[in-house]
């Protein structure tokens, strides 16, 4: 278990966040111990109702993936198709499978049950902080072209042949780390502790799927990269 | 009956000897009995038949020329050496005459001395006798035939020399194959036990593969007439214990599985608690906080126990190739809150094939032990070995005592008053990644006082 921080946020406004959880003790249990760490949180008992809880726009939705009418992964699907809310998935299982198809299907981290809210604090905190304000050598980051992409790190907005190519705020985050390093290898132990806020004990699965999503996205063949180089036995970077 | 058989096994036992060795015995005894009881029955007919048939020729001999010297004396009226002459002796031979009280002999050397009284007696008597006399150095027949004239009778003596000599090299033989058939039997014995021990060998082995945890080995030759039955039962065995074991993994994954939810809704509940707990009246305050670290425990527990299942099922195994230095040195000082690591600069280069989660789950449980129980982590250091690498957690706490050092790592170990390794999973679920790793765990003293918890991997050097 990844080391928790110690001591309590304050934020400036009050994240909301959207939890859609079935088992109505844990999910008020939840919510006054995310209340307690200054969040305001918006309860939804299902995945129909998760959806349209969508429109009141939450900073964060937290998703339990074992929902009773629908698949879990398919309403964080929904959820993708229409909006690049930062999703943290809420699993009870670990196994490979449903970690790796819960981020394939969307989500931008995981956490497992049982589950505090301290914990689940660090993790919001991570994945709504704002992007590096300094590169790699600290100078501000500058618009960095890769090819037919164009990265401009402080406008969030990237864009491939003149067309913005939607991404989710992690997937940005990750493709703005490689290009901070200006084409040096950035390995996953890295990229989890500046993108994820993980620090050492990161899961590099997160690392590997997100690589693949953005992939998926920015490049020609995401098959046969040319823009988001794997580094054999090290981590990644981009092609400068 | 079991009385005499236990105490049987016992002798046996005692002296050391296996199931082959009684087996070569057993048939060696078996053949040399065997053996001797046909040689003596031949000896003794093939010595019984030789003799007879020496007698009865030496006897006709004997009657041929009693019955030339009775007519010698008779009716030819010849003095007593012409009929000795007359007599159809060769110089094997010797042939006495005793006649009108008188001793004749055919050869000066023999005098009636040479027979004996009881034989003389007798054919003077007038009853034909034969006896076995030993003359000088030589065993001789002695036959009598008494003549017509009372107090008359003809002694012959026949030698037997050859036909002792016959039957002492008989025996010898015998004898010699005797010994040669006993030793052929245990021969015999050596290469029949080795042939049926053999099948028996593989069935070890199996046995012992079970033993060490390989649950999939299975015995082969379950269609074998003799052997069959044993491996059928094993192998039943074999999958009983199987499937048993997978359900016991299953079975504590799905209790621990269903346990997850009301723990989010417990910790949550408790946390928040806890963070108001000056908010709380001075008389719960003690409750709740030994609530909270039970519960914290309990939680801790579940996870362990769900993780060491999944970990027992063999699934979600990645083996990525990590630098040994950089893992340790991450996780140990994480978990420590504070630099501990020292590392051997032959290490530095060590790369190992590895799961990083389970090594790093290895490392932070090893730290977080000296720190609960160890009185703090002194220091971690990561060595180079013979293909190998060498990772130690020291404490100064108080140490394991010896005959404790292997038990600590079993589940729930439970030692002494003192409960060493946690909530009881964790020296388990680590002793269990090390071995899925192909390395090795154990625990030392450390000079100085406290222990030493030492994990050896195999590593390799890379370059570049």
């Amino acid at each position: 278990m990844p080391e928790v921080p110690d001591g309590r946020h304050t934020w400036r406004v009050a994240p909301s966040v959207l939890l859609v959880e079935d088992d109505d003790r844990v999910r008020r249990a939840l919510r006054l111990a995310l209340e307690d760490e200054g969040f305001t949180v918006d309860e939804a008992a299902d995945g129909e109702q998760g959806l349209r809880q969508l429109a009141a726009r939450p900073d964060v939705v937290l998703l339990d993936v074992m929902l009773p009418d629908t698949d879990g992964f398919d309403v964080c699907r929904s959820i993708r198709r229409n909006s690049d809310v930062p999703v943290i998935m809420v699993t009870a299982r670990t196994g490979s499978q449903d970690i790796v198809a819960g981020l394939e299907a969307g989500a931008d981290d995981y956490v497992t049950k049982p589950l505090v809210a301290k914990e689940l604090s660090a993790r919001i905190r991570a994945l709504l902080r704002r992007v590096a304000s300094t590169g790699d050598n600290g100078h501000p980051p500058r618009t960095i072209t890769v090819g037919e992409l164009v990265i401009e790190p402080e406008e969030g907005l990237v864009s491939r042949a003149g067309e913005p190519v939607p991404l989710t705020r992690t997937e940005f985050r990750l493709l703005a780390e490689l290009a901070a390093a200006e084409g040096r290898v950035r390995t996953r132990e890295q990229l989890l502790d500046t993108v994820w806020g993980y620090g050492y004990f990161g899961d590099n699965r997160l690392v590997d799927v997100h690589i693949a999503r953005l992939r998926a996205k920015v490049e020609p063949d995401p098959a046969h990269p040319t823009h988001v180089i794997t580094a054999r036995g090290m981590g990644y970077r981009l092609a400068l | 009956m079991s009385q005499g058989g236990r105490a049987r096994g016992g002798l046996w036992r005692r002296l050391r000897i296996g199931l082959r060795d009684r087996v070569i015995v057993l048939f060696g005894v078996l053949g040399l009995a065997l053996f001797v009881a046909l040689a003596l029955t031949v000896w003794l007919l093939v010595s019984h038949f030789l003799v007879n048939q020496r007698m009865t020729t030496v006897v006709d001999e004997a009657r041929v020329n009693a019955a030339s010297v009775q007519s010698g004396l008779g009716q030819l009226g010849l003095s007593v050496p012409e009929v000795m002459d007359r007599l159809a002796t060769n110089g094997t031979t010797f042939a006495l005459l005793s006649t009108d009280g008188e001793w004749y002999a055919s050869a000066p050397r023999q005098g009636p001395g040479s027979l004996p009284h009881a034989l003389v007696h007798l054919a003077r008597s007038g009853v034909p006798a034969t006896q076995r006399v030993r003359v000088g150095d030589h065993l001789m027949a002695a036959v009598a035939i008494p003549l017509d004239r009372a107090g008359d009778a003809y002694f012959e003596l026949f030698p037997l020399d050859d036909l002792n000599r016959a039957l002492s090299i008989l025996s010898l033989t015998l004898v010699g194959a005797a010994v040669a058939v006993s030793l052929i039997a245990m021969a015999t014995g050596r290469v029949v036990t080795r042939l049926a021990l053999r099948p028996l060998a593989a069935l070890t082995d199996v046995a012992a593969a079970v033993a060490r945890g390989d649950l999939s080995a299975r015995m082969p030759g379950e269609k074998d007439p003799d052997l069959g039955g044993l491996a059928r039962s094993f192998n039943h065995t074999a999958d009983a214990l199987e499937r048993r074991v997978a359900a016991d993994i299953r079975f504590a994954g799905d209790v621990s599985h269903e346990l997850r939810t009301p723990l989010t809704t417990m910790l949550n509940s408790i946390e928040l608690v806890q963070h108001r707990r000056d908010e709380l009246p001075p008389a719960v305050r003690e409750p709740v906080d030994l609530l909270t670290e039970d519960l914290r425990r309990f939680s801790r527990l579940v996870v362990d126990l769900i993780d060491i299942s999944r970990y027992e099922a063999g699934v979600d195994a990645d083996r990525d190739t990590l630098r040994i230095v950089d893992l340790v040195r991450a996780a140990a000082d994480a978990t420590a809150g504070r630099p501990v690591t020292v590392v051997d600069p032959a290490a530095k280069d060590l790369v190992v094939h590895a799961d990083k989660r389970r090594l790093e789950r290895v490392v932070a449980n090893l730290v977080e032990n000296a720190e609960l129980h160890g009185g703090g982590c002194l220091r971690v250091c990561v060595d180079a070995g013979k293909a190998s690498v060498l990772i130690g957690v020291e404490d100064a706490g108080p140490g394991v005592p010896p005959e404790q050092r292997e038990r600590i790592f079993e589940r729930f170990a439970r030692t002494g008053p003192r409960r060493v390794g946690g909530v009881g999973l964790g020296l388990a679920i680590v002793a269990s990644h090390v071995a899925w790793h192909g390395g090795r765990i154990w625990v030392e003293d450390r000079e100085g006082g406290g222990s030493r918890f030492l994990v050896r991997l195999p590593a390799e050097e890379v370059t570049g």
